[in-house]
């Protein structure tokens, strides 16, 4: 990527990010506010309600479990949902000026990524004030997951804004299915509490992969990222290497269907 | 030989059916395998030149003819169906009315974007941000969100952050047609001493004159193919002049065949086939065989139109006390030489009438369109006889 691309995409990024707060009166605040309300609600829900237990061996509560997982999926979900529609949502540009299209999901899925970090930072914060105890080494583990995240989010993103020029059904569909695999994995639950013959599937799921660095990490103290770190890494750069041939290959024939 | 900056080649273009969700699927199998799709409608077939470093082209047509589409391949917007496009060097485009414009951002905003589209980078834009709203001269409104701007205000925008990339290839589409009178001017200015500093245009309008001035060359895209490319002066006579035969040919009705005094034929001297052309300034010359019952000559009125009709000049043999020679087969013909032929270039026709004897009824018409050819921006119809004296 050349500078003026580079100079794009934060531009791009940014205006993504701005958009979100345009006319609010008071903006940033709900970028923090917003997550520890939903944190509140989790607290309340899982903690207080359904009194969910966290799998044996852990000492603390509940939302802690949930709430370090909970964050990388809707970066993840989100993520990969905004960026396909980048396409579609900016025919208009892309019908009269010419630009690297590519910018406009890598935008897209950037801005998701970097607001609901923000956001997680807030709760990562906000739980260690609690009294939450968090292994703040693990950090670096995390942080090398959440990048490989974003790589598999990007790749997902190309790949299904290319398709959804083309096939339009994709967009009622998506939402759904991302509502069946977050069901599908183990956010809300541990994979320990399932039956043994149900957890066996889990390991075809990638995310209950990337949820079992991004725990491993901040909540068992086991900082280094290992084998599985390196394969998910491998795994989300053939994503990225697959979703941004499709989307080359379908980029120039974009406005014949836009 | 200097390397064209941009050239075309058997450049094709069919918009793929999508209407249906079933063609739509069909076309996304074939991009995807293949890395073409089939079917369509045709808008261009066929486009191929070559633009040189400082040359400018402008392309003209009527409307559907595929020129937008032409410009929009050339920019990088459509990919062409096929045909290869070589292009070197730094291209900006306008190509509509606010392309590229948020309307709930301000002018400000906007303008940074649309720098950045064209590839300047935040610093670039700050150090030209001053003449780029000096030439856009829209005063306060630059903070304003674009959803509140005219449409001249936007365009002024538009061309004024194009106008600062200074770009090899400039590409216009019939945009400045929006601004006013004064805001087109220094367009105008702005774009000549763009070309005169080694800058390439290309562009589209319906204003031939602008076209005259700012272009060398011209390429008239009729129905998706070059119908006609080369020195603009020659390109837009032909055009205009085939847009005023097409107005005529719409309000004249059938030639009457069986009237009694008729026009067998209308030939003009020197000329064996296709549309002649007569330079500005040459000698037309009309050879007219008539027709008549009764052997008596009848009277033959000559005039020349424009090819839209208007009337320039006409006359007939008794205005001169002129009489057709009969011939021996039965018929009576005519010469007619008009020297020094005053009309200025485009498009114009002959037409000669068969009245009776008496010069009271015309009987038969026939048309003969021919173009007059030369570089002049006089207008109008005739070149006057004139002097500019000193005062």
């Amino acid at each position: 990527m050349n500078g003026a691309n580079r100079a794009l995409l934060f531009r791009l990024t940014a205006r993504e990010i701005r958009s979100r707060f345009v006319g609010s009166a008071t903006g940033w605040i709900w970028l923090i506010l917003n997550p520890l309300l939903l944190l509140a609600v989790y607290a309340f829900v899982f903690g207080v309600i359904f009194q969910a237990r966290v799998p044996a061996g852990l000492e603390m509560p509940f939302i802690a479990w949930l709430a370090v997982a909970m964050w990388p999926w809707l970066m993840f979900s989100e993520g990969v949902l905004r960026g396909s529609q980048a396409i579609r949502e900016h025919a208009a540009l892309i019908s009269k000026v010419a630009l690297p299209r590519q910018l406009l999901v890598t935008a897209s899925v950037s801005a998701v990524f970097l607001l609901h970090l923000a956001g997680y930072l807030a709760v990562l914060l906000a739980m260690a004030l609690l009294g939450v105890d968090l292994a703040w080494s693990g950090i670096g583990r995390l942080l090398f997951a959440l990048a490989s995240l974003y790589l598999f989010a990007l790749g997902l993103g190309l790949g299904l804004s290319a398709i959804q020029v083309f096939v339009r059904d994709l967009e009622q569909a998506l939402p759904t299915l991302f509502l069946f695999w977050f069901f599908l994995t183990p956010i809300l639950y541990a994979p320990s509490l399932l039956p043994a013959g149900l957890a066996e599937w889990l390991r075809w799921n990638p995310m209950s992969w990337w949820m079992a660095e991004i725990r491993g990490g901040l909540l068992y103290a086991e900082a280094l990222p290992g084998l599985v770190a390196l394969a998910l890494a491998a795994a989300a750069l053939i994503v990225l290497w697959l979703g941004s041939r499709l989307f080359h290959r379908l980029s120039p024939h974009f406005e014949d269907f836009l | 030989m200097t390397r064209p900056l941009l050239s075309l080649d058997g450049v094709c273009k069919r918009y793929p059916p999508t209407v249906q969700s079933g063609e739509r699927l069909r076309a996304f199998w074939q991009l995807l395998w293949r890395g073409a799709s089939t079917g369509g409608t045709p808008v261009l077939e066929g486009i191929g030149f070559d633009i040189l470093p400082g040359e400018s082209l402008a392309i003209i047509g009527s409307n559907g003819a595929g020129k937008s589409t032409l410009l929009k391949i050339i920019s990088g917007v459509l990919a062409p169906s096929s045909g290869t496009i070589d292009q070197r060097g730094s291209v900006a485009a306008l190509l509509e009315l606010g392309a590229g414009f948020d309307p709930e951002y301000t002018g400000l905003d906007n303008l940074r974007f649309n720098a950045a589209f064209l590839g300047l980078s935040g610093r670039e834009v700050d150090e030209r941000l001053d003449d780029i709203l000096a030439f856009a001269d829209i005063g306060e409104s630059i903070h304003e969100p674009v959803k509140h701007y005219s449409s001249g205000m936007v365009v002024r925008l538009g061309f004024a952050v194009v106008a600062s990339v200074r770009p090899d290839l400039l590409i216009t589409d019939e945009v400045l047609a929006v601004g006013d009178e004064s805001f087109q001017k220094k367009c105008i200015r702005w774009i000549e001493g763009y070309l005169a500093g080694g800058g390439t245009l290309l562009m589209v309008s319906h204003n031939m004159y602008q076209v005259q001035k700012l272009c060398r060359h011209a390429l008239w895209l009729d129905g998706g193919r070059v119908a006609m490319y080369g020195d603009v002066f020659d390109v837009t006579q032909s055009y205009l002049a085939w847009h005023e035969r097409k107005d005529a040919l719409e309000s004249t009705g059938p030639r009457n065949s069986s009237a009694p005094y008729q026009v067998r034929a209308l030939d003009m001297v020197g000329v064996t086939e296709g549309t002649p052309s007569i330079a500005c300034g040459g000698t037309l010359e009309l050879s007219i065989s008539l027709a008549a019952p009764d052997g008596r000559p009848p009277v033959a009125l000559v005039g020349i139109v424009r090819a839209d009709g208007t009337p320039v000049y006409g006359v007939a043999t008794d205005h001169d006390g002129v009489e057709p020679v009969a011939e021996p087969g039965g018929g009576f013909r005519l010469r007619l030489r008009f020297p020094g032929l005053p009309l200025l270039p485009g498009g114009y026709a002959v037409r000669a009438h068969a009245m009776d004897p008496e010069g009271l009824r015309v009987h038969d018409t026939v048309e003969q369109s021919f173009t007059v050819t030369g570089k002049t921006r006089e207008l109008g119809l005739v070149r006057l006889e004139h002097e500019w004296r000193s005062p």
